[in-house]
């Protein structure tokens, strides 16, 4: 029997790389923020997220294998990419300024880019839940 | 099915672990105001020496959270003031004085108090985001 899941839908998909992209860039966020005062400390961000790439990732999977089912085992290339998250990477990044102490976060940009980070997962909540309600809307029975 | 974690753990966890390193921050800066005024309780002797803490990155739940690693005195020399009448002052009359500039202190208070209001923006963030999420359920 093969059984659809959510994230068998591209849209679903690439939200949720997108969600998991940005709760990641959040965490990497506060690390830097949590070190704004470590001697010696680069802060790091994650290399910036491109739908081209996502779409790419998208349609070269479209030739290969899939797990149907749960007993099936994934590719070398693919293991450990479906956890949520643990395919990005961070890089260190300094900010504009550095101190004597050789620490390059300046807090106000950390905060921009948590804002930035912030505003583009509520957007990405905002489609999915756009996009739930069309899945909905498409399994009521007509006139209801 | 996937595995759902709370994605602002982690990221909580750090920020707490920022708050409680600035926390204790703060409590070297109150040490050194409060005595920045005490001389040495024998004759030409020492007075109170200025602790800077020094903060390094440390492991928080498989991220990078950060925490006081240690307290350092500052070599800076002593002030010396001419007081012979002063029970802490050597035979020549000159008592040493703290190396502490309050404001220095005031300063990196300061400092400590931006840094732990950032901390708390990040908390207040990811909490958000998660609510956000969390959200999704009620409709």
């Amino acid at each position: 029997m093969f059984v659809m899941d959510i994230t068998d839908i591209p849209l679903f998909s690439m939200l949720r790389g997108r969600l998991g992209y940005l709760s990641e860039r959040q965490k990497v966020i506060a690390q830097n923020v949590a070190n704004s005062d470590t001697p010696g400390y680069t802060p790091s961000d994650l290399k910036p997220y491109s739908f081209e790439a996502q779409m790419k990732a998208q349609s070269q999977s479209a030739g290969m294998m899939v797990t149907t089912q749960p007993g099936h085992m994934l590719p070398p290339s693919q293991r450990g990419k479906s956890a949520l998250g643990s395919s990005f990477k961070a890089q260190r990044k300094p900010d504009s300024e550095t101190t004597l102490d050789g620490n390059s976060v300046v807090l106000e940009e950390e905060m921009m880019k948590m804002s930035d980070a912030r505003m583009n997962f509520d957007a990405a909540v905002g489609f999915y839940q756009k996009s739930l309600n069309l899945l909905r809307m498409a399994s009521r029975a007509p006139g209801r | 099915m996937a595995e759902i974690s709370s994605m602002g753990r982690q990221a909580q966890a750090i920020a707490t672990s920022a708050l409680r390193a600035q926390q204790a921050r703060m409590r070297v800066i109150a040490e050194n105001i409060a005595n920045a005024n005490s001389t040495s309780k024998t004759a030409g002797g020492d007075p109170y020496r200025r602790q800077i803490p020094v903060f390094e990155p440390a492991k928080v739940d498989g991220a990078q959270g950060v925490r006081m690693s240690k307290v350092e005195p500052d070599q800076k020399p002593f002030k010396t003031a001419y007081e012979p009448g002063n029970p802490s002052a050597d035979a020549q009359g000159y008592v040493k004085l703290p190396n502490v500039d309050s404001l220095v202190e005031a300063l990196d208070m300061k400092e400590a108090q931006r840094a732990y209001e950032a901390n708390l923006n990040v908390i207040e963030t990811a909490r958000a985001m998660d609510g956000r999420v969390l959200d999704l359920l009620k409709k």
